[in-house]
């Protein structure tokens, strides 16, 4: 059979093989080591991006008669913003040259590296807690709603966009259109706060993922307050992002069926069913794979608008306000976190790619 | 699969939800739109954490919604005649929320911790003036002082009683201020229950306190990222009381037929502030980086003055505050209590007035632009006016005087600075003409006035650059004078004076807006002067609708 993105090439002969997995060891590596120098470029800009935003975390925007000069003064010694940014400047302001003289590894960039290189990602600003607790913490309520909504919306949009495809120019295909459209082009924001008046006056909780004094009660229930709390954010989460799958599989399927192969495949009897399942719908994956890796990616930042609706204490929210308070330390950690996630989704989708078109390493 | 099995999770939930909540437990759900930054009572900025802290904790002198202190942990107070020594005896039988007594060691240990910790923000400046700090007994904390001072009462009442037994190991930096005191071990009216960053702190009656024992069981602090869905949440009656909540609601919870809005001055009140540049370039502090750029005339009393006519505080009170807000006088606002002099009379709005004040003191509008000239016909009458790039009223605020002031030939140039620049050109540099600002309020009128001296040009919080020997003097003598009647006297003839001078125009102090359900608790304290529904008065008093 000569289906374009069959996952074997099936050429016999031992050396075309080895040349094969060379290929794929070759392409494995190359996107391997562009994930690792990204990674790198991400940690030191990461340290000047937020540094070049004027404002000084020891005041943040305090504007209170208590405060005392040496109060500030002994805050910023806390924070080590005594030390000069780096070598030469005192600064990120690039006209004003400081001493040189200063022990480079005495400045803050080289003990912000020196730490990162020991796990260490340094203790926030503003809560006095170690950025990673915090991350931890967020992360993982992140994850849980985000990875919910991200999952139901993958699987319903895939199959509504299948359903559609294959009920192509039927009013069933226009409703899916349609409705897919619109739920795509709803805003979030305003979506989530419609379903919650829905839901305040259906019991639904309105903030947060626990209801207070659940943390003594039996674990069962403690899950089941939490999907509870669940409900109406990841059920916003998954209308936004069904409509965007649906168009894409849609679309991407019908294309697929057109091709010659499908009408073989046709010709020899096969079920539509079996059509779809071994024929099309392994080709017609590979944009909705693109979108899924872009996503998941950015699953980790969270969805601001969601979190605020909702009160969900995400990543999105932590970011948000760290920036308003210059908490450099958790900032840096929400960056780091962030673009590490980002890239390796890519990466993920990058190899997933090898795998379900083998051409792609060879090119 | 995964759906399915979600859903089943959440039907259960919803069961299970059903089936609970027909308990006994009194519990008190109050929304805010913030949350503790620490419980640290040392490194903590944010007042939610001060609203915590206030309840789980006790202290030497308790500040009351009224405005006045009473004593606390202390059952009396003794100073010597010089004002020096003050002897506190610590009343018997206190104990913490783990069981273990409290002592004037206890005392004494808290009030060293906050003296010895420069890194303790707020706290460390109540005791700049403490010499020695002992407990000479069990019952007895010896406190002497480098100066006698007035306010005593109000430099105790924030210094939070805990316990030397477990903050004896984190007394010292790096440890005091790395600890999170988590479990929050206190001797207050609440018990610290549980705490999840963000979401909410529960607190639960310690029905054994000596003096306030709560007669509901628990109370509940949800923390909402949106004040509109606080309202929402307080109509649907998912929390009994919001402490917070946008003024564009406050309409649509008036219909409400259980709900009642409170508004009046807030327990710790700001202050919005107009400041003009008048420092005198003679006396511009150049050692430090001074430029002295402000505009000549905002140094003639009288201009100053035409603008204060010239400027409707009740508009700017109705459009940017919604009006919720009192109309402005001095840096001492109304929500201070006795130490705002409410004896002020304030300039009447009147354009006509304003404009003849500034004809008569020579600034005409020679060129007939619309816009007047210094008498000498050097510049015109055209100021900067700048204000912190993230502030939500200012922008409004500078619209508003830029009309208003257009009237009496006065123009502006607005823009908004990112608030460390702001800093930057306010002090010690006076690169500026006008800027909208603020202050943050403390109890005691002591720090706010000190922004009217000299002594605090030009490294301190002195941001016109006025400078009054007079002031000066009665300041230095409202911050000696022992008896308070006489102090009041003081404190109510600076802001006279100040007043007169137009050292700034105080466009409006704003007002708290809070609102509760009343078929959910009642004995909401809200006759007090100032309103604050999540202070102890109210929570200690609160019992369940029945």
């Amino acid at each position: 059979m000569t289906t374009p993105g069959a996952a074997n090439d099936a050429a016999p002969g031992s050396t075309h093989q080895s040349e094969n997995l060379l290929n794929r060891l070759r392409y494995f590596l190359k996107k391997i080591g562009w994930a690792l120098s990204t990674i790198l470029f991400v940690l030191v800009l990461n340290f000047f991006l937020f540094r070049v935003l004027p404002g000084d975390p020891a005041r943040a925007g305090v504007h209170d008669p208590r405060l005392k000069k040496e109060s500030i003064e002994a805050l910023r010694v806390r924070f080590g913003l005594d030390k000069p940014v780096i070598n030469c400047f005192e600064s990120l302001n690039p006209v004003e040259f400081g001493s040189c003289s200063v022990n480079p590894l005495d400045t803050q960039f080289f003990i912000y590296l020196k730490n990162l290189l020991t796990g260490e990602l340094g203790i926030s600003y503003h809560t006095n807690r170690p950025v990673t607790e915090i991350l931890a913490e967020r992360l993982w309520n992140t994850v849980l709603l985000i990875g919910a909504g991200q999952i139901l919306s993958i699987l319903i949009g895939m199959a509504f966009g299948i359903f559609a495809a294959w009920k192509a120019r039927t009013s069933i295909d226009y409703a899916a259109v349609t409705s897919s459209l619109i739920a795509w082009s709803l805003p979030t924001f305003w979506l989530g706060i419609i379903l919650l008046f829905w839901g305040s006056a259906n019991g639904f909780p309105l903030a947060g993922k626990a209801t207070p004094g659940m943390s003594s009660m039996p674990l069962l229930q403690q899950w089941g307050d939490i999907a509870h709390h669940m409900f109406l954010p990841t059920l916003t989460y998954t209308i936004v992002y069904m409509g965007e799958y649906t168009l894409i599989m849609r679309s991407s399927l019908m294309d697929v069926l057109s091709e010659d192969y499908i009408l073989t495949a046709k010709a020899k009897g096969l079920s539509t069913f079996q059509i779809l399942k071994d024929h099309a719908l392994k080709n017609a994956m590979l944009p909705l794979v693109t979108v899924i890796a872009i996503n998941l990616g950015f699953t980790v930042a969270g969805a601001i608008q969601i979190e605020t609706v909702f009160s969900w204490p995400g990543l999105g929210i932590a970011v948000y306000e760290a920036v308003g308070r210059r908490d450099f330390p958790l900032l840096q950690g929400a960056f780091l976190l962030i673009a590490v996630a980002v890239i390796l989704a890519n990466l993920i989708a990058d190899l997933t790619y090898a795998y379900l078109d083998p051409r792609v390493q060879t090119e | 699969m995964r759906s399915k099995f979600l859903f089943v999770v959440v039907i259960l939930s919803l069961i299970l939800a059903s089936c609970g909540g027909g308990g006994q437990t009194a519990t008190v759900r109050i929304g805010w739109a913030g949350s503790p930054d620490t419980l640290n009572p040392g490194t903590a900025v944010l007042s939610e954490a001060y609203t915590i802290f206030a309840l789980v904790y006790d202290t030497i002198y308790e500040y009351q919604l009224d405005g006045t202190y009473k004593l606390d942990v202390a059952e009396s107070a003794d100073v010597s005649d010089d004002g020096l020594t003050w002897t506190f005896k610590i009343r018997d039988g206190i104990k913490f929320h783990d069981g273990e007594s409290m002592t004037a060691e206890d005392v004494a240990f808290s009030v060293n911790l906050y003296k010895s910790n420069p890194d303790y923000v707020y706290l460390n400046s109540y005791t700049a003036n403490f010499d020695t700090v002992e407990a000479t007994d069990d019952t007895t904390v010896v406190i002497t002082l480098l100066e006698a001072v007035p306010n005593m009462d109000y430099l105790l009442s924030y210094l939070y009683i805990v316990p030397q037994h477990i903050w004896q190991d984190h007394f010292e930096a790096p440890a005091s201020v790395e600890f999170e005191n988590l479990e929050m071990i206190g001797t207050g009216p609440f018990k610290m229950a549980e705490y999840a960053q963000n979401e909410f702190v529960r607190l639960t009656a310690n029905k054994d306190h000596f003096q306030n024992p709560p007669k509901i069981d628990e109370v509940v602090f949800q923390t909402f990222e949106s004040q509109d869905i606080l309202v929402q949440s307080l109509k649907s009656g998912q929390v009994d009381m919001i402490t917070e909540m946008p003024a564009t609601a406050v309409e649509t919870l008036k219909g409400e037929a259980t709900i009642e809005v409170v508004t009046g001055a807030p327990f710790a009140p700001d202050v919005s502030d107009v400041i003009f540049n008048q420092v005198d370039p003679e006396k511009c502090p150049t050692d430090v980086g001074g430029l002295c750029t402000g505009h000549p005339a905002l140094r003639d009393r009288n201009v100053r003055l035409a603008l204060a006519h010239a400027t409707d505080k009740q508009k700017l009170i109705d459009v940017v505050q919604l009006g919720f807000a009192t109309p402005g006088l001095t840096l001492i606002p109304d929500g201070l209590g006795h130490w705002y002099n409410d004896t002020l009379t304030d300039f009447e709005f009147d354009v006509d007035k304003a404009n003849s004040i500034l004809d008569d003191a020579g600034y005409v509008d020679t060129d007939s632009d619309g816009v007047r000239e210094m008498p000498d016909g050097s510049r015109p009458l055209t100021f900067r006016m700048h204000w912190p790039s993230d502030s939500i009223d200012a922008p409004r605020q500078a619209e508003l005087l830029s009309e208003m002031w257009e009237l009496v030939g006065v123009s502006l140039e607005l823009q908004a600075v990112d608030p460390d620049a702001l800093t930057a050109e306010c002090c010690p540099t006076f690169d500026f003409d006008i800027i909208l600002w603020g202050w943050g309020s403390d109890p005691d009128p002591n720090l706010l006035l000190s922004v009217y001296t000299t002594d605090e040009i030009p490294n301190g919080y002195n941001e016109t650059g006025y400078s009054n020997p007079e002031v000066d003097q009665l300041n230095i003598e409202q911050g000696r004078e022992l008896d308070p009647q006489k102090r009041q006297e003081t404190v109510w003839q600076i802001q006279q004076i100040v007043f007169d001078d137009v050292v700034y125009i105080i466009p409006y102090y704003a007002q708290a807006v809070q609102a509760y359900r009343t078929d959910r608790f009642t004995g909401w304290v809200t006759d007090l002067g100032k309103v604050e529904l999540s202070d102890v008065s109210s929570l200690v008093a609160i019992e369940p609708v029945k």
